[in-house]
């Protein structure tokens, strides 16, 4: 442990991170890419910032090794490598900004511009004298096709009352849904709208655009309140701009081996990174490297992440979750684990090992481990998945109370289960839950243990697809379902004895109800009998 | 270094998150909750998975409450309210706490009072795991408590965890710093022209929730049959210049949409119609999410004029189309208004007392703009401010915090 934090930014959420962060007297590495980084003067002394804070510009991150509590970062400037030993690490990167030209068929000119190209001139033009003044029509076009945001929309809103502000201009904004959905926004909508801002909103049908000689454009469309055909000739179009991760946010995914959204943000789309967290213990997201926010959103993830530190500087240790360890003995070096890890816990060295402080407990890879060479450190617990008797009492005979073996993931099923419970739902009375750590520590073994003790039928409640906090869970339980079931059905043994749900925590009335309708499938089926001949 | 205390107001996502967030930090935390069950209005919120997570948040909001109920350093006082709040060196706040009637240990949450209860609506159901009791006595509707009439819950309990003549507590606590995390107050639609309060199958977002929650799919609150023809009526009460709520509650197009695509994959053969000005984005996953469901539900893009209700107990709602600008009428069996969220006027005695200030819109004022009232060591979190999704709801409790670190000198 060496106190460090690494912090790898330049605007203005890196700024606020660094300036909470040196508030605290604590070390602090800045990795910036920009020429400067300018370090907060209050409320500590510049001097003592500097005491404190190590700061590398025009400095790009090469690689990191390591774990929680010992990452070791190589940073790289103009081709020269230094290696820093940091306990924990913070992307706060900014977005890139794309263009929707192709979107509406236009082509960049001087009257043809993107949202920021204005936005600066706009801001120059307060210095510089009045750049607009033959403009007498701005058109706006944003969102249609490409679904907008909010951050857009507060940025053209701001624009038109600038460039309302000083002449009395014809404005348009061509819309398909226009996203108030934030702070005061609604309320700018209708100032705009006073301000005489014109909002023409498509539904079906698109606007004709086209692009004239003189680089303005024409633009012809059926208004869906009036039904009139209207024709526009802009002075000035502005296209609107879709916001994505920077390329060194993407490498920096990359690099740290970090979950990505569906648009390519360094946080996976999951719940439970919420706020700053991602798949790897020790490395938090804020701002635009997580995903589109607004300013203050971004301050507001800064506070988070610098929260988030002061959490990680009292208490370093991890303890709320037991942790996976490797038998060097059995262990055959074939890294199925280091592939599956989630979490990237896995540490390959001569040996390989577990980073204790970036495991999560999943069990992931002790599920799939070929050599069975890792188990948990609290040794009771893989006791305690790995005999599920389901201990029912049969009548002689037949039997009449389908015994099931319920593997429940401890986030969503268990707590499902006692919901029920509390509810009063009625269960089946031949039902044994066995909680465990995520549906994907549920081994083939565990699996064919369950019915070697007299199981008619086993289950596997998972979370929602998406909502493992293990991320894979879900599908590695389905995938062992599918593999065992296959068997199943090669010696005559009915697949549907195996089945696989998904849950949340809150589902208490599904949870009794899924049991109650494998039961009555169990029932069907009777008790197991193999085929003769098979 | 003596501990240092929080009072948080609220229960609901952002109250529980500021006080994980604080515990965590060695902070001790009293939590003050007016209602019998801590959680605040997610805690009732269904979960919207079909087999994909939908990213709502509802089973965040149980982990919370579950982690906090677990936390040493947190206390929740549910059927709490603050009677009066001083400071001195720090706060001294006087709550009124409600009788316990039924004892949280010794309940085994058996369901039996339920049961045989004799008033409907006398003791309630809490919805959580972590709802300790799982049941809590309805004060308006106990017989006993109008003209001791009735004592047979307290009779039958087969644990004796029920005490009708249980007193009411006064509970003095003092804290170095306030946090208001009172959230919002649903709309009530009742001066709309869509009938609610009195045709039973037009029920609001939340009790759409209640109903998915109990029901697991749709039912007519009417009679309990399956809801075949339903529409969901977005923006009641929110960007309504009319009534002066100039704001976007946010919330409403996720919740919607996402409850559409539920019943969709439940009762594949219902018919679900959206009536909304725009649709905002929500969730990372916002365009291939909302690409499927345009496939699903009918989306139309005006906002209906009035509700009636048939001989027959259906709806007619009447709507301008907006492609041909004809007047509609169409039936539907059941229509959710998707009511905005709005400033929680019962507070406004204690926003008072801890001299926060209020905006236009009637939300407390975030302490950017309110800088003395985090000088004096009053912050606020979540929707208490303004709408706010579950996940912007945790962030905001991220920030207070840190805020409140600051103030105390952590």
């Amino acid at each position: 442990m060496t106190g460090k934090t690494l912090l790898i930014g330049s605007g203005a959420c890196a700024h606020r991170i660094a300036e909470d962060i040196l508030t605290q007297e604590s070390d602090l590495i800045i990795a910036s890419t920009g020429e400067v980084f300018g370090l907060p003067k209050t409320p500590v002394s510049i001097d003592m910032a500097e005491e404190w804070a190590m700061v590398y510009t025009k400095t790009k991150v090469h690689s990191c090794r390591g774990a929680v509590g010992d990452f070791k970062v190589v940073l790289e400037r103009n081709g020269e490598k230094k290696t820093a030993a940091v306990d924990q690490i913070i992307i706060a990167e900014d977005e890139k900004r794309i263009p929707g030209f192709s979107y509406y068929g236009l082509t960049q000119t001087a009257k043809v511009m993107a949202l920021s190209q204005l936005e600066k001139l706009l801001h120059d033009n307060s210095e510089h004298g009045d750049l607009f003044s033959g403009i007498k029509t701005v058109v706006f076009l944003v969102g249609i096709d490409a679904e907008s945001n909010p951050v857009i929309l507060e940025e053209i809103m701001q624009s038109c009352l600038k460039l309302q502000a000083e002449h009395k201009r014809k404005i348009y904004i061509l819309t398909e849904n226009l996203k108030v959905a934030a702070t005061g926004l609604e309320k700018m909508y209708q100032d705009t709208k006073a301000a005489g801002v014109l909002y023409i909103k498509f539904t079906h049908a698109r606007p004709d655009i086209v692009q004239v000689a003189d680089g303005r454009v024409r633009i012809e469309f059926t208004d869906e309140v009036t039904g009139i055909l209207l024709r526009l000739a802009a002075d000035l179009t502005i296209v609107d701009e879709t916001i994505v991760p920077s390329d060194y946010a993407t490498d920096l995914a990359r690099i740290f081996e970090l979950e990505e959204d569906l648009n390519g943000f360094a946080q996976g789309d999951n719940v439970h990174r919420l706020t700053v967290f991602t798949n790897r213990k020790g490395i938090l997201v804020a701002g635009p490297t997580r995903s589109v926010k607004s300013l203050p959103d971004q301050f507001t993830d800064a506070d988070n992440a610098a929260l988030s530190l002061r959490k990680i500087e009292r208490h370093p240790a991890d303890q709320t979750t037991d942790k996976a360890q490797i038998d060097n003995g059995k262990c055959a070096r074939c890294l199925t684990c280091y592939r599956l890890c989630p979490y990237r816990a896995i540490q390959v060295n001569t040996r390989v090992s577990i980073a204790p402080a970036a495991c999560e407990g999943c069990g992931i890879c002790l599920a799939e481990c070929p050599r069975g060479a890792i188990s948990f450190l609290d040794q009771k617990k893989t006791a305690g998945s790995g005999v599920p008797a389901a201990e029912v009492k049969r009548p002689a005979g037949e039997s009449i109370i389908p015994s099931i073996t319920a593997f429940c993931c401890r986030r969503s099923a268990a707590s499902a289960a006692q919901l029920a419970a509390c509810m009063g739902k009625k269960m089946p009375p031949g039902f044994r839950i066995v909680e465990v750590p995520c549906g994907g520590s549920v081994s083939l073994s565990h699996i064919l243990k369950a019915f070697n003790s007299n199981a008619d039928g086993v289950m596997i409640l998972t979370c929602h697809e998406g909502n493992c906090h293990s991320e894979v869970g879900p599908r590695h339980a389905q995938q062992r379902v599918e593999q065992i079931s296959e068997h199943f059905r090669s010696i005559g043994l009915e697949g549907g004895r195996l089945v696989k749900k998904t849950l949340a925590s809150n589902m208490g009335l599904e949870f009794a109800g899924t049991l109650i309708e494998f039961e009555k499938q169990l029932l069907e089926m009777g008790p197991i009998r193999l085929k003769a001949g098979n | 270094m003596t501990e240092k205390t929080v009072v948080v107001i609220g229960s609901g996502v952002a109250g529980l998150s500021a006080a994980l967030e604080l515990a965590q930090l060695d902070i001790s935390v009293e939590i003050v909750e007016k209602s019998d069950f801590a959680g605040g209005h997610a805690i009732r919120f269904a979960c919207k998975a079909t087999d994909q997570c939908v990213k709502c948040g509802a089973c965040i909001v149980e982990e919370k409450l579950d982690q906090a109920v677990r936390n040493p350093r947190i206390r929740i006082l549910t059927g709490s309210r603050i009677e009066s709040i001083s400071k001195t060196e720090r706060y001294a706040i006087s709550l009124h706490q409600k009788p316990k009637y039924i004892n949280a240990k010794t309940c085994s949450a058996c369901g039996v009072c339920l049961q045989q209860c004799s008033q409907d609506g006398a003791i309630i159901q809490g919805v959580s795991r972590n709802h300790s009791p799982f049941f809590a006595l309805n004060e308006k509707e106990c017989l006993y408590l109008a003209d001791q009439s009735c004592s047979r819950c307290q009779e039958i309990c087969p644990e004796k965890a029920i005490t009708l003549d249980a007193r009411a507590r006064q509970i003095a606590c003092e804290a170095d710093a306030i946090v208001l995390a009172t959230g919002f107050a649903p709309f009530n639609p009742q001066n709309k022209p869509y009938g609610y309060g009195v045709f039973k199958n037009v029920v609001t977002n939340l009790e759409l929730e209640d109903i998915l929650r109990r029901e697991g799919r749709v039912v007519r609150p009417s009679d309990g049959q399956p809801a075949q023809k339903m529409a969901f009526i977005q923006c009641v009460g929110s960007r309504d210049a009319k009534l002066n709520h100039l704001w976007c509650s946010k919330i409403c197009c996720g919740s919607a949409l996402r409850m559409a695509a539920l019943i969709k994959a439940r009762q594949p053969e219902s018919e679900i119609s959206f009536f909304y000005i725009d649709v905002q984005t929500f969730g990372r996953d916002f365009v291939p999410f909302y690409r499927r469901v345009q496939e699903e539900v009918r989306m139309i893009r005006t906002i209906p004029g009035d509700i009636l209700e048939t001989p027959e107990g259906q709806l007619r709602v009447t709507y301008i189309a907006g492609e041909t600008h004809e007047t509609i009428e169409e039936i539907f069996d059941c229509v959710v208004l998707s009511v905005g969220l709005h400033p929680c006027k019962e507070n406004l005695e204690v926003v008072r007392q801890l001299n926060l200030k209020v905006g236009d819109s009637g939300f407390v004022a975030p302490f950017e703009i309110d800088g003395e009232a985090s000088n004096s060591g009053v912050f606020s979190a979540g929707a208490v401010g303004g709408p706010m999704s579950i996940a912007e709801s945790i962030a905001s409790a991220g920030e207070t915090s840190l805020k409140i670190l600051k103030y105390l000198e952590i």
